[in-house]
């Protein structure tokens, strides 16, 4: 019993690390410019994607494979970005229905492109085991990108108060006028916000592409995913959503170890909602979530 | 005034007779008109909450699913009338928005991804509850629209007027509360919240109104539904397709006006069964995914104010 | 009728009101005066509704006041009107009476809003759009409207005359001086001009860094050396 809660926790600890990667991007876009992009997930599975095809057509590793991701995702990162420019009314709700509307797109653009045939990398290696201890299970894909998210996560805190061009990000996001007074274009930043976003959503499509399977409506799955986990987090805090993304791993691994593999996402719901009606700010963030 | 009198008597003459005379003995084209007014029904429920509650939906797929089971097992399990269980299935999705009221007080994003996990909440419950609900094995044989006065309505034209009826009635409901002092209050509470409830004006409550109106519309539609095709199962009764498609539509259509959606959605839903699926099989919901995001950028008050300004323009041109 | 003791209002370190204790009966006509931050419009706020403070008690008319949420207390007979008018937008300057009247005095009566609309001066825009077609002037005249639409009992006018030129001022101080007789109600209106409270009420109530430091006639409040002081930051004569 307690060596399965403690496996169950190592398990979502790990899981959060990938969890965190996801959610990380979506986040960073939320914060600078107040908009959700609703298409994030898609971003991931996009990477993903390209690190099939890399891996299948050009028998490239899939590690191998994120430059190429990289540049693919940022395309479209950028191109999302474009055309979110152009609203000028209603900028919240009008950007949720455009990148709605664009995560359709980009769904479907992977049914066409890659059929809905569940997909999985051939580099067996990564999904191997790899135990800690004696006891902790898991698969080498797990631990090495948790590890890798732990480095991505440092660096991004480290990127956005140490760095000129992080702290920027950080002042458009607390308070637009003023930071273009102070000589930051929002422009830049917001594009800089996207391309980091990119980054990591690429990551996090390495990792889901070597650790799990993909199919097309994976990408909706996964947006959803990352922004119970923004919600969860609260906003302003980076290490939160590193938090936040393990809480959620950690209950629904407990979930599934001793109550039901179905109802894993259910817990990770209600934790969503439990949060969001009874603490609005999350549980590390400091902005006002009320309207 | 008299326009819009002359209009909805035209409508109605159409829809309620040109309609079924044309199409009528096309049973495939009869049966589309069907699903594309089963999407409109939940495009104008929709429309009403954004437009009037002022809160986006991406989860009122949970309100079409509980309607649905509440309907079809009231039916089945206590032998109700199919109407009375249609009107107890709208009045379940209405109850279970009471379970969503809180995030009434969330901004915009929030709220609506706060009720697509809701949305998600009630499938899985759906399947998991196999005692009440049979689970994923789902609902078969449910009881069909009954047979009024040697009329039967179970048939694909039968269904297209009790659907017409209620789409229609939806209509009249979003057309009265607009041109109301309610209507009033809420518009004004989208940009000047606080100047309206220093006016006396109870903004949560008549938000909360609209969410139980929306819900109740949905709920009746998703009944309707599960008695017109006789099979109900978790993935089908909560699948996102009931909320994407009248997302779609009454963006498309625009959801400001009354007949957006319900246009909206016609031209949709008949435009990607009859020409989308035909050129692309899989993945012809790319087409829809774009037309959303171009009439965002473009004219985000959807197509009839946009059809509306260019004919002005025109009769502009003409004098 | 109104009854403020020792309201404190605090937001974070800042003290907004301390100790704030006042009275106004019915169809009173007070002035509020003080210094720019001196805490007048938080005052409004409280009794409005829009600002909680942390301690001290409010009633209106014997009733709890700080128990009612913001929609309610125009039910009770509270008005008030902001200092940068808020007309409701996508309304008509008639519909924006029509909801000041059906939610804040609860009943439907056109002939009053046409009446409202008349003592206003707003007959002839009644079918514009509120927050596009008005002047500055009609705007701070429909602010008016909202609020006598809810059949108050007491208004707070929140700097109503800023921004005026002096022809609109005086009509509109002769507009404010009508309804104060003909409508019976009490009304605390906020003004940094002199004249005008001078001219208008017969009470004065200075605040000064969310204090009271006055409460009497204006011309005794003019000779006031703690007034003064408080406007000049120097002892007159010293």
């Amino acid at each position: 019993m307690f060596e399965l809660g403690l496996q169950a926790i190592y398990s979502g600890v790990l899981t959060g690390g990938y969890y965190a990667l996801v959610a990380l991007g979506l986040a960073l876009v939320f914060g600078t410019m107040r908009v959700i992009n609703l298409a994030h997930g898609e971003l991931v599975l996009l990477a993903a994607y390209v690190a099939y095809s890399a891996e299948a057509h050009l028998a490239i590793s899939p590690i191998a494979a994120i430059p190429l991701s990289l540049v693919v995702v940022s395309l479209v990162a950028v191109l999302v970005y474009v055309l979110l420019s152009h609203i000028t009314r209603d900028r919240e709700l009008n950007s949720l229905i455009l990148t709605y509307g664009i995560g359709i797109v980009l769904t479907n653009l992977m049914l066409l492109i890659w059929s809905a045939d569940i997909r999985s990398t051939t580099a067996t290696w990564f999904q191997e085991g790899a135990v800690l201890g004696d006891t902790l299970y898991s698969s080498r894909s797990e631990v090495i990108f948790f590890l890798v998210s732990l480095v991505l996560v440092a660096g991004l805190w480290f990127w956005l108060t140490r760095s000129w061009h992080g702290r920027a990000v950080r002042a458009v996001s607390s308070n637009r006028d003023a930071a273009m007074l102070m000589g930051v274009n929002p422009r830049t930043t917001e594009v800089l916000s996207f391309l980091v976003a990119g980054l990591l959503a690429t990551f996090a499509g390495i990792a889901l592409y070597t650790g799990k399977t993909i199919d097309p409506p994976l990408g909706h799955a996964l947006t959803i995913k990352a922004f119970i986990i923004t919600v969860l987090a609260g906003m302003g805090s980076i290490p939160g959503v590193l938090l936040g993304a393990m809480l959620i791993g950690i209950t629904e691994a407990l979930t599934i170890s001793f109550v039901s593999t179905s109802l894993q996402d259910l817990a990770g719901m209600v934790l969503f909602l439990a949060v969001l009606l009874l603490r609005p700010q999350g549980l590390f963030g400091f902005g006002a979530r009320r309207g | 005034m008299q326009q819009r009198t002359i209009i909805t008597i035209g409508f109605v003459l159409l829809f309620y007779g040109a309609v079924p005379a044309a199409f009528g003995s096309t049973d495939y084209v009869i049966s589309s008109i069907v699903a594309a007014l089963t999407i409109a029904g939940i495009a104008v429920a929709w429309a009403l909450l954004g437009n009037l509650g002022g809160m986006v939906s991406f989860g009122h797929a949970a309100f079409f699913g509980v309607g649905a089971y509440v309907s079809a097992l009231l039916t089945m399990n206590a032998g109700w009338p199919v109407f009375a269980a249609m009107i107890a299935g709208g009045a379940g999705a209405s109850i279970a928005s009471v379970a969503i009221m809180p995030a009434l007080r969330l901004r915009g994003p929030y709220f609506a991804l706060a009720i697509l996990a809701y949305a998600g909440i009630f499938r899985i419950l759906a399947t998991e509850m196999e005692g009440i609900t049979r689970g994923a094995a789902g609902l078969l044989s449910i009881p069909r629209l009954p047979t009024i006065l040697g009329f039967d309505l179970g048939t694909n034209i039968g269904s297209y007027y009790v659907i017409l009826t209620i789409v229609l009635a939806a209509m009249a409901a979003y057309a009265w509360i607009r041109r109301s002092e309610i209507g009033f209050a809420l518009l004004a509470m989208h940009e000047t919240e606080d100047a309206t409830r220093i006016l006396g004006v109870p903004s949560t409550r008549l938000k909360a109104m609209m969410l139980v109106l929306s819900a109740f519309i949905t709920g009746i539609v998703g009944a309707f539904n599960a008695h017109h095709i006789s099979f109900l199962d978790p993935d089908y009764a909560f699948s996102g397709v009931w909320t994407v498609l009248p997302i779609v539509a009454a963006i498309f259509g625009g959801f400001r006006t009354v007949s957006g959606p319900f246009i909206g959605a016609l031209a949709i839903y008949l435009l990607d069964q009859f020409v989308f699926k035909s050129l692309l099989p899989t993945g012809h919901q790319i087409i829809l995914g774009a037309a959303l995001g171009t009439m965002i950028l473009l004219s985000p008050d959807g197509l009839v104010p946009l059809l509306g300004r260019g004919l002005g323009k025109m009769r502009h041109a003409a004098t | 009728m109104l009854r403020l003791e020792d309201i404190t209002v605090g937001f974070g370190g800042l003290t907004a009101l301390a100790n704030v204790t006042l009275e106004v009966g019915a169809r009173e006509l007070v002035g509020l005066v003080g210094p720019n931050g001196a805490g007048k419009t938080t005052l409004f706020n409280v009794i409005s509704g829009l600002a909680r403070p942390k301690a001290g008690t409010a009633s209106f008319n014997s009733v709890n006041l700080l128990r009612k949420p913001v929609q309610a207390r125009a039910r009770i007979g509270i008005a008030r009107t902001f200092q940068i008018p808020q007309p409701l937008h996508e309304l008509t300057v008639r519909q924006n009476l029509i909801v000041a009247q059906t939610f804040g005095a609860g009943r439907r009566n056109a002939r009053r809003i046409d009446e409202i609309l008349d003592f206003i001066g707003l007959r002839h825009k009644a079918e514009e759009n509120a927050a596009a077609g008005l002047a500055l002037s009609e705007h701070k005249a429909l602010e008016v409207g909202k609020a006598l639409a809810t059949e108050p009992k007491l208004i707070l006018l929140d700097e109503v005359l800023a921004g005026l030129e002096t022809a609109g001022k005086r009509q509109f101080m002769q507009t404010l001086k009508r309804l104060h007789q003909e409508a019976g109600l009490a009304i605390i209106i906020i003004e940094h001009d002199i004249e005008t409270i001078l001219a208008l009420c017969q009470r004065a109530v200075v605040l000064d860094f969310g204090k009271v430091i006055a409460d009497q006639t204006p011309k005794e409040i003019f000779r006031n050396p703690a007034v003064m002081r408080s406007y000049t930051g120097e002892t007159p004569g010293a």
